[in-house]
């Protein structure tokens, strides 16, 4: 994948992975945009490092984004646990011991 | 998440009381830490959750010396939600299990472990009953152990029936002083990863950069892709175990990479 690509996806996942979906003040997507700029000039044409920190980059990403839908996977079919004795109760229209009278 | 970086320096402040990861049987303990910051020190860099330090499970101090590193744990506990899924935070396992060292693995256990394994590696295991198979087994395989062999000047051949493939003396040799070149903390990396992919070809094939992750995943679970083409796709099965592989080998990847690289920037000047 190219750089960009990969730039990109980074972004989208960590802002995914972020809690309040803002990655301004994510230390990861400075870091990585830090990279990205320490990276792009180089008058080399076959650049070792840049070769080596979009692998990471990469790397990283499959890491994000095989973690996200490995969590969205199990989510979808694993299951539930049993039901609760609250909720059984309700099924079948009991009250519980606890309940008022 | 705040930064807060004092480089070079002697902490001034009185280091919070650490956080212990007791083992609960019951549900994983709830996300306790609205923040995730950066300490860095002089031995290296730190993870603040909420103005506590982290700590491994054993109670040490967790510090690393690879800053990336420290930035990507402090993510991965950002990433937690509610709970706190501890078998699912790859990254943050290895670098404790490698600072932690629970079972005392000095490095010559860890390099006899990955020797003993290059015998029952997945590649090298080929089957000739099938030509469909056995094409695809050619392909992709084989040039992967050609690299192998050039890289290591080995000798590896892979095998048709269930006769463990020879290993001689000599490339045992060759493989393990390459891999007593690592330091004891990548050897961690370097274990989780031939276990994630049941091959040590592979693990070295793409810590060299030369497979993607996804390359290697696919590459470790070829003969259940063949499979899947006839049988047909499950995903709660295959597509599960497809990216939990991607995780981990990732994880692997990137912690032996960050463990071992170290930055040289060579700045031009323009005088």
């Amino acid at each position: 994948m190219s750089g960009t690509k990969v730039l990109r996806s980074l972004l989208h996942e960590l802002r995914q992975a972020a809690p309040n979906g803002c990655i301004k003040d994510s230390l990861a997507a400075r870091y990585v945009l830090a990279q990205y700029k320490k990276f792009a000039t180089t008058e080399q044409q076959f650049c070792k490092a840049r070769n080596e920190a979009t692998f990471l980059g990469q790397t990283y990403l499959t890491y994000l984004s095989s973690q996200r839908k490995y969590l969205e996977i199990y989510k979808e079919y694993h299951g539930r646990g049993e039901r609760s004795v609250r909720d059984t109760a309700d099924l079948v229209g009991f009250k519980l011991p606890s309940d008022p009278k | 998440m705040a930064v807060v970086h004092t480089k070079c320096q002697v902490e001034a402040r009185e280091p919070a009381f650490g956080v212990l990861f007791f083992p609960s049987a019951a549900s994983p303990p709830k996300r306790f830490y609205k923040k995730t910051s950066l300490l860095s020190g002089g031995g290296g860099c730190e993870v603040v959750l909420d103005h506590r330090k982290l700590k491994t499970p054993k109670g040490t101090s967790f510090v690393v010396r690879s800053e990336p590193l420290a930035i990507a744990v402090a993510t991965e506990f950002d990433a937690q939600k509610e709970h706190i899924e501890r078998s699912r935070m790859h990254l943050s396992a290895l670098c404790f299990t490698a600072i932690d060292n629970p079972n005392h693995l000095s490095k010559l256990d860890m390099v006899n472990y990955l020797l003993n394994f290059m015998a029952t590696d997945t590649v090298l295991f080929q089957y000739d009953d099938e030509t469909d198979l056995q094409d695809l087994q050619v392909n992709e395989w084989d040039p992967v152990i050609a690299w192998f062999n050039q890289r290591f000047q080995t000798n590896l051949q892979k095998t048709m029936n269930i006769t463990p493939p020879q290993v001689s003396e000599e490339d045992k040799m060759r493989v393990a002083k390459h891999f007593q070149s690592y330091s004891l903390e990548t050897l961690h990396g370097f274990i989780f990863a031939v276990d994630t992919l049941k091959s040590i070809i592979l693990a070295c094939a793409v810590i060299e950069q030369m497979l993607t992750v996804e390359k290697a995943v696919t590459l470790a679970r070829l003969e259940e892709e063949y499979q899947l083409k006839f049988w047909g796709r499950v995903e709660w099965a295959h597509d599960l175990s497809q990216q939990e592989l991607q995780s981990r080998l990732a994880a692997a990847v990137l912690f032996v990479h960050l463990n071992c690289s170290e930055n040289f920037v060579k700045q031009k000047s323009i005088l």
